[in-house]
């Protein structure tokens, strides 16, 4: 009995601790400049619903753009992915044609292929196409994921292939079964890959930070960057950027963590 | 071949179907072609060419090798970002499967779920927003950590400044965003073992380190072994967090792979230098999961 309370004792330290990073961000972003370099340190801000950091940050930066670039990019990106991944994942799993598993294992393949070695070359094509500094030139390599296909063919593979085939024999379209008969079952998957993609998207700087030239392309994790520089770093501005570009998914996160969870423990497949 | 002619023009209802199953594959197929495996190809091709200033590149077989593997600061990024994973790799995954047996025991669902939520949180947050709060608790004047390290007297920190105290710093970092995904994994494996074996262990008189050691780790081996791997590749691809605080510096001292392959291609525009290193990462990583492969085939005995 004894142990179990210590047991809970320490999960709490724990949890407490890995949160207290985001406490004292949102602790920061209220405080003023001297507020924050005051020695001895004080925790709590002087007021509490000093927002003025977040208005500079909006003064200072175009961040509602950003915001705007970030959502916009996850939301196509998410929804690409699903129409792909749903189509692509009901071939893999209730068909039959030659090579099938060898395009499967192929796609599961491409999961070792770290996107940083192919990024050279992309970053050439997209600079011939004309792509850089554009919305599509951002989303080139986001609009499908390898997960979401694996997550689909899964998803899809536990189905009875009774409800198909009594389809067909109604003279239902192929198209039409895939549309009316097989996506109103894997709703919770299709759930599942639509927030944990938009998740991924939003957080995306790598890509984004080749690609991206002008501040009007910037996405929110370029432009955070905006609020550092190597000799003096404004941190309760910078802070306040952070929430900004938290808030939004962890919103999301908070209401849908089951789905979340879900997606992370079907797979775990995101290198 | 003749599988594909008849796919592609169909005569009967089996090869309707079979072309059908092969339409909805394609948009996916065509993707990954165009976007890894062509781009993987060029990446190849492109390790054997200099690009001379004016657009035609030229054959130069493993110069580009030579001249990369032979030069001191690939290793020095080479060796930094091994340091990085020795230390944070085994950490998150020690961490997180203490935590995930913890949340397991718990009684009351309820707290289980709002602690588990906690130490998911960080997997929310970019890395580039993660690691610059973690900078502002690392700051050496005003930062959190150094108040801390005061209440007990210890003087003030570097840091992330400090050439001895930068890549455990950064690891710590990786740790803390790595901790909640990889204890999400172990708690859902460990709510999936089902409680006859407890039962059993219990009747044969198994006090709980026995049950640790012989019941709960074995049981969780493929997925201990599946994270060790996603963790391995997760950190050795480490950029947002370095890009983003340090950049590299003090001296080098955290200067990873992908951090100089940035920077040798969209830097100093070296793109067969920059391939010569792409080439590797994948080299690299290829042969992790094709070692996780030869682990994961062993069956596992219960």
């Amino acid at each position: 009995m004894r142990l179990r309370w210590l047991t809970a004792l320490l999960l709490a330290c724990g949890a407490l601790t890995v949160f207290f990073p985001f406490f004292w961000m949102a602790v920061t972003s209220l405080k003023t400049a001297p507020e924050i370099q005051r020695v001895p340190l004080r925790i709590a801000p002087d007021h509490w619903m000093n927002l003025g950091n977040y208005r500079e940050v909006f003064h200072r930066e175009p961040f509602g753009r950003y915001l705007f670039n970030s959502g916009l990019i996850a939301s196509v990106s998410a929804v690409s992915s699903l129409i792909v991944s749903s189509l692509a994942g009901y071939g893999f799993a209730k068909f039959r044609f030659p090579a099938r598993d060898a395009f499967f294992f192929a796609i599961i393949g491409i999961l070792m292929v770290p996107f940083q070695s192919v990024v050279v070359p992309l970053y050439l094509w997209v600079n011939r196409l004309g792509f850089l500094d554009t919305y599509l030139g951002i989303l080139a390599p986001d609009l499908v994921s390898v997960f979401g296909v694996f997550l689909m063919r899964q998803a899809i593979e536990v189905l009875p292939n009774d409800y198909i085939d009594a389809a067909r024999i109604d003279g239902c379209s192929e198209f039409r079964i895939f549309y009316r008969v097989i996506l109103p079952m894997v709703k919770p998957a299709m759930a599942t890959l639509l927030i944990i993609k938009f998740m991924w998207t939003w957080n995306e700087f790598f890509w984004p930070l080749v690609v991206v030239n002008s501040p009007s392309m910037r996405v929110v994790t370029i432009g955070l960057m905006s609020f550092t520089n190597i000799y003096f770093i404004e941190y309760n501005l910078l802070t306040a950027a952070a929430v900004i570009s938290i808030l939004p998914i962890l919103v999301v996160f908070l209401t849908l963590q089951k789905w979340v969870v879900r997606g992370v423990v079907m797979s775990g497949l995101k290198g | 071949m003749r599988h594909w002619v008849r796919v592609a023009f169909p005569k009967t209802y089996m090869d309707r179907q079979r072309r059908a199953g092969f339409l909805f594959i394609l948009p996916a197929v065509t993707y990954f072609s165009l976007v890894f495996i062509v781009p993987l190809i060029q990446s190849v091709i492109g390790s054997f060419h200099r690009t001379v200033p004016g657009g035609t590149s030229q054959f130069v077989g493993t110069r580009l090798y030579e001249k990369v593997l032979t030069d001191s600061t690939f290793w020095t990024a080479v060796r930094n970002t091994i340091h990085l994973l020795l230390m944070s790799v085994p950490t998150t995954v020690v961490l997180a499967l203490v935590v995930a047996i913890g949340l397991h025991r718990l009684v009351s669902l309820r707290w289980r779920n709002v602690w588990a939520a906690m130490y998911f949180l960080p997997f929310s947050a970019s890395l580039v927003a993660a690691a610059l709060i973690w900078q502002w608790i690392y700051d050496p004047v005003y930062g959190f950590l150094n108040y801390l390290l005061s209440l007990v007297r210890i003087p003030p920190q570097k840091w992330l400044q400090s050439l001895a105290q930068v890549r455990p710093s950064i690891a710590l970092v990786s740790v803390w965003v790595r901790l909640g995904f990889d204890t999400m994994i172990f708690l859902a494996a460990l709510q999936s073992i089902p409680g006859e074996y407890y039962e059993a262990a219990d009747i044969d008189g198994a006090s709980g380190c026995q049950r640790l050691r012989y019941l709960t780790l074995p049981l969780l081996n493929p997925q201990i072994i599946m994270v060790c791997i996603l963790e391995l590749i997760f950190n050795f691809k480490i950029f947002d967090q370095v890009y983003a605080t340090t950049q590299g510096g003090p001296a080098s001292a955290s200067q990873t792979v992908i951090m100089l392959l940035y920077d040798t291609a969209f830097k100093y525009f070296r793109m067969g230098d920059a391939s010569v290193m792409a080439v590797f990462v994948f080299v690299t990583l290829l042969t992790v999961t094709l070692l996780q492969w030869r682990i994961f085939r062993k069956p596992v005995e219960y």
